[in-house]
């Protein structure tokens, strides 16, 4: 066990700091990349919060729309991709899309929020 | 003669520029101007005169359209009434410039887009912005692309090109994206019949890529892909949601509707393409963009180019995907 601060807590005061701060003392033309960082920080926080529920969902998914049985989330969706690119899911290939807009759905929550 | 490289690339604009405007501009400060990823912009001041010089990075890998092409589609356009920088001279590989390059004259405004559909001050170029975009690609598209020596242009029907091109580009960064694939296979299996003509494409129209001033469009810079292609290409991308920074209520580039780009489109000679054509065209576009963060990423994974801010576009990747995915499927019962 580490002490409080948690992950999430310290990447939340270093996006809050780099964003309200840190942002000010940079030359004008450089802030962007303050911005990205503590962007960055931000999503990171978001996706230590999720935990592994996101991934293991994705991994159902994928499993179920290309029949592979893959125990890693990036391994179902290289097969997934495969399946997608060599036509074997084209008789359900909107089924595949309605699947896929919740996979994204799951990477915007962490990435984005409010982009939808 | 023992001079830094900034002075001697300086040295070398200021002849060219005297050889080809036939009167010396005198000695020039030179500044970088950021942004081009793949080539290098330099502002050359005397004075109150201004220019600006594009030339390929010294070292540089082979880029899409080189920049000797890049020079006559300028001039082509040019000559098509599309607002661009004047172009003045191009010079070789191992010539005064270092690299391939060319000079033009300097175009005051701003490229930042988020600028663009925010400062007070230029209210009133957003006003005119939609229909000036629609007349410029109007004059763009009534290039043949074909015509211009070194334009690329594909043996397929354009459609079946994109989908090739970009198929091959994620296969090149080794990043699994199913969100992308079943994009890129719907649009596949769905698409639109071949153009009835094709033209010039500029390949990246979208504000970044335009200089914009208090009056409006002032130029249309970074010909960097254009190809000969289908005109929706050019329309589709422009609407991409990305390119409209948070107005999404304004699918143009966030600063107007489809329906004034076109109208003007069509005043200016253009043939505006079907409602479902353009729509294959902005998902396709959303595709091209999902491929260009996950490739920028990848820059960033494998070393070539070290930085936070391309990394951070690897979780950019879902934003172009969650818009693909809302466009289709589209055009059935």
């Amino acid at each position: 066990m580490q002490d409080r601060p948690t992950a999430p807590e310290l990447l939340d005061a270093m996006a809050a700091e780099l964003y309200a701060e840190v942002r000010e003392w940079v030359p004008r033309e450089r802030r962007f990349r303050v911005l990205v960082l503590a962007n960055l920080c931000a999503v990171i926080a978001r996706e230590l919060r999720a935990g592994d529920e996101p991934s293991r969902r994705d991994l159902e998914l994928f499993s179920a729309l290309s029949g592979s049985h893959a125990d890693d989330v990036r391994e179902a969706a290289t097969a997934l991709s495969a399946s997608i690119r060599q036509g074997d899911l084209d008789a359900r290939l909107s089924e595949a899309i309605a699947g896929l807009r919740e996979h994204v759905a799951r990477k915007l929550d962490v990435a984005r929020p409010g982009y939808r | 003669m023992n001079q830094p490289p900034e002075d001697a690339l300086a040295v070398g604009i200021r002849a060219l520029i005297a050889q080809a405007e036939g009167s010396d501009p005198g000695a020039l400060a030179l500044s970088t101007i950021p942004g081009g990823a793949s080539r290098e912009t330099f502002l050359a001041e005397a004075g109150d005169r201004r220019w600006v010089v594009r030339r390929d990075p010294l070292g540089a890998r082979d880029s899409f359209a080189p920049l000797e092409v890049e020079f006559r589609v300028v001039q082509a356009a040019a000559a098509a009434g599309v607002p661009v920088p004047r172009p003045i001279a191009f010079e070789p590989a191992d010539g005064r410039l270092e690299s391939a390059g060319f000079a033009m004259d300097h175009v005051a405004g701003t490229s930042v887009a988020p600028r663009v559909l925010r400062r007070d001050d230029l209210a009133a170029a957003r006003r005119v912005l939609p229909a000036q975009l629609g007349e410029a690609l109007a004059r763009i598209h009534s290039i043949e692309g074909r015509e211009i020596e070194g334009v690329s242009a594909s043996d397929s029907d354009p459609a079946f090109a994109a989908c090739e091109l970009w198929e091959a580009t994620l296969d090149g960064v080794g990043e699994p994206l199913p969100a992308v694939e079943v994009g890129l296979r719907w649009l596949r299996l769905h698409p639109p019949p071949p153009p009835a003509r094709e033209c010039l494409v500029h390949g990246d129209f979208r504000l970044g890529n335009l200089i914009v001033g208090a009056s409006g469009l002032a130029a249309v810079i970074d010909w960097e892909l254009c190809h000969s292609g289908d005109p929706a290409e050019d329309i589709g991308w422009l609407c991409v949601r990305s390119w409209r920074f948070g107005n999404d209520e304004k699918p143009v580039a966030g600063v107007g509707s489809l329906a004034q780009l076109l109208e003007a489109y069509e005043g200016a000679g253009g043939d505006p393409p079907s409602p479902e054509r353009i729509r294959w065209w902005e998902a396709m576009g959303n595709v091209k963009w999902a491929v260009i963060c996950a490739r920028q990423a990848h820059d960033h994974l494998t070393g070539a180019r070290p930085s936070a801010e391309l990394a951070s576009l690897g979780r950019r990747i879902c934003e172009p995907e969650w818009d693909l995915l809302q466009l289709l499927p589209f055009g059935e019962g």
